[in-house]
């Protein structure tokens, strides 16, 4: 009997430590994902934003995106407007030193000049969508942020991670939940708080393998405060591009990436 | 004639790259209806306008063509045009065409390697500033609707080479302009005209002025421009530039004031016209950000510029009366230092004020020139989007406190749709007579333009 019960509590602490070594803690989960994202950056994406306002009006938006891991810095972006005619060719430009530390740059061919930006506007509205600028950048710094794990849900079938972020800079959110999906490293959820008051969620849908990399090809981003919604369609997309740095001038972004 | 057979080259370029270029082709354009009201009656009337504006883009492997064209019906043109031409040409200062058409840019691009070749009509953007930049000598303005249009709508593109050297650190422009192309006036009369203040021909509603056409300097190599501007990207994005070439920006020379009676009314040769004068220019701007601050400089120092003396110097008789009147020399020259400063800095989410100060300090100014010394010019514009960039507002303020000159223009842009835009912009000046705002004093106006893009 005796013996029966040893072996009963020598399984049960081995489940409990096996348990505990599997489960991740929210910096390891957002370790994968920053290891998928820069995985994902030498890439093209061509991409439709359509905006719907609270009176159901919608605009077009159409762009190209191009990034490239950039060593000894963390990486480069360049996404440039196709349409509307009044946003055709303009873009902007962001050279990251480090996750942390980056340069960012925008190009109106109204007035035919690079205009710098500062990066604190990186959570500002992305030309009129729900998106912000720091969507369209590269990974974040993970030491900026302290990560927790709040539990586990499934979401479109897929058994999601549910973490809370909070930023240690200032931000214009004071923290946002990821849903981030277990195996794939990507979010298919995300929810944007200032204080207590929810004010930006998203959701990342038709997910697809592309060269290996989970890639959602549909993201749904909306404004709670002002019941504004952006779609975002990916029309194509292309990984491993290795394009030049010289795509990633300023010259560049003049001359709109071409 | 140069010129016609350069745009008809260019042309036939355009055309059959068009048929043949099988890499892609896009085109934008718009139409633009815009209707002002007059807040000042005493300003020159002008009719609604309609102008279209075309762009084309054309690429074949590693060949680019380029051509952005302009025309339409010009509302500031309300006597019967003197010429008759559809397209503007680049020899002349007074041009009053309506219908018109202009070729704004048109040019064949080549990459080379780490070059670009560029040949043909082109505009440039050298210098930091919003307004008035100090070193952005390469295309002359355009002058008719001055204050209303935006700096690049002002310029007049030029024939020219120029070829671009791109490094991983430095970007070197270089470019060539061959020939001479005048800077343009509006007609005497018109509503955006400049006639000497401190003279009778000033308001004058019973004479009629007939602009003087300069002779422009001999289209030879030595009267070519020339520019240089090496650039480096960093965490200061600085760039240093030469210029050597035709000053564009305005001065005149007087000549002999013939005044005769037609009628009832007078006839006047103003005894004025544009003169033209080589420059050479160095310069220097930067960009940074510090904290919240986008920060831009520039400065540029001009050897031997030539300036205007105060109008009540130039000799105009304060009666008009028949004759033939000689007029004094007007015209002074001495270096110059122009530099400013600009800032943007967004006070919330899509609220972005910009600020700028600049100045001209001129070295040994005689006591009848009208500038100061050093000449201030303060800028202030506050741009606000709302309901996600459906609405944008802007009051733009700019001050000339040496002169009091003032400027106020205030503006609203409604986006309909992806096509479609209403926007809606007031101006407002005051000043002394000869101030860069005063001049255009009897302008106060309001504007409204309907807009469709595609």
């Amino acid at each position: 009997m005796n013996r029966y019960l040893l072996t009963a509590l020598c399984l049960i602490t081995l489940l409990w430590q096996t348990t505990c070594a599997l489960a991740m803690t929210g910096r390891e989960v957002y370790e994968k994902v920053h290891e998928l994202r820069q995985k994902a950056l030498d890439r093209q994406t061509t991409a439709t934003l359509v905006l719907y306002d609270k009176g159901g009006s919608t605009r077009t938006r159409s762009l190209i995106e191009y990034s490239k891991k950039a060593d000894p810095e963390a990486y480069k972006v360049l996404v440039v407007f196709q349409t509307p005619a009044d946003l055709k060719d303009v873009g902007f430009l962001i050279h990251a030193r480090t996750f942390a530390d980056r340069d960012l740059w925008a190009y109106f061919p109204e007035f035919k000049r690079v205009r710098r930006i500062p990066t604190t506007s990186q959570d500002d509205a992305f030309f009129g969508t729900d998106f912000s600028y720091d969507d369209f950048g590269g990974p974040p710094n993970l030491d900026d942020y302290v990560f927790t794990v709040q539990g586990e849900e499934t979401v479109d079938g897929k058994q999601c991670y549910i973490l809370d972020v909070t930023p240690k800079v200032h931000r214009k959110y004071t923290r946002f939940v990821a849903w981030v999906a277990k195996d794939l490293w990507i979010h298919l959820k995300i929810a944007y708080y200032q204080d207590k008051v929810l004010y930006r969620a998203g959701s990342f849908t038709d997910v697809r393998m592309v060269d290996d990399i989970p890639t959602s090809f549909k993201i749904h981003m909306e404004n709670l405060t002002t019941g504004h919604k952006t779609e975002l369609t990916i029309d194509d997309i292309k990984y491993h591009t290795r394009f030049p740095d010289d795509l990633f001038s300023q010259r560049s972004l003049e001359r709109a990436g071409r | 004639m140069k010129e016609s057979v350069f745009v008809s080259l260019l042309l036939l370029l355009v055309a059959s790259v068009s048929v043949h270029a099988a890499d892609s082709i896009s085109t934008t354009g718009r139409i633009s209806l815009r209707g002002t009201g007059h807040i000042d009656h005493e300003g020159a009337n002008e009719d609604p306008d309609l102008t279209a504006r075309l762009e084309i883009d054309a690429r074949k492997t590693l060949w680019r063509l380029h051509a952005f064209i302009e025309g339409g019906w010009d509302g500031t043109v309300r006597d019967q045009p003197r010429d008759t031409s559809l397209l503007k040409d680049l020899t002349h200062v007074y041009q009053d065409n309506s219908p018109f058409a202009e070729f704004k840019e048109l040019y064949l691009e080549r990459g080379i390697g780490n070059m670009e070749w560029r040949i043909g009509i082109q505009r440039f953007s050298w210098g930091r500033l919003d307004e008035y930049p100090a070193n952005d000598l390469l295309n002359p303005w355009d002058y008719n609707r001055f204050l209303i249009k935006s700096t690049e709508d002002r310029k007049i593109g030029v024939p020219s080479v120029s070829v671009n050297v791109n490094t991983k650190d430095w970007t070197c422009q270089l470019v060539w302009e061959p020939w001479f192309v005048p800077y343009r006036l509006p007609d005497p009369g018109a509503r955006w005209s400049v006639v000497p203040a401190g003279s009778a021909l000033t308001g004058n509603q019973e004479a009629q002025i007939t602009a003087q056409e300069p002779d422009l300097p001999a289209r030879t190599i030595a009267n070519g421009s020339l520019g240089l501007r090496v650039q480096h990207p960093g965490m200061i994005d600085w760039a240093f530039t030469l210029f050597h070439g035709y000053d564009p920006r305005p001065v005149f020379k007087t000549t002999t004031l013939t005044i005769s009676q037609s009628g009832e009314k007078l006839r006047i040769g103003p005894g004025f016209e544009p003169s033209f004068h080589k420059i050479t220019t160095l310069g220097a701007d930067g960009a940074t950000v510090i904290g919240d601050w986008s920060l831009r400089a520039e400065a540029a120092y001009t050897f031997a510029r030539t300036f205007n003396v105060r109008q009540e110097l130039w000799g105009y008789p304060q009666v008009l009366e028949p004759g033939v009147y000689s007029l004094n020399p007007v015209e002074v020259e001495r270096s110059s230092l122009d530099y400013g400063i600009g800032a943007d800095y967004r006070l919330m989410e899509d609220w972005l004020l910009t600020l700028q100060a600049q100045q001209t300090e001129i070295f040994d100014r005689p006591a009848s020139l009208y500038e100061k010394e050093r000449e201030t010019l303060l800028w202030a514009n506050l741009k606000v989007s709302w309901l996600n960039q459906k609405v944008e507002t802007s009051l733009n303020v700019a001050y000339n406190p040496e002169h009091g000159a003032s400027m106020v223009r205030p503006g609203i842009v409604y986006i309909l749709s992806d096509q479609w835009k209403v926007s809606i912009n007031g101006l407002l000046l005051d000043g002394p007579p000869q101030s860069i705002f005063g001049r255009y004093a009897h302008n106060d106006q309001v504007e409204m333009t309907v807009t469709f893009s595609w």
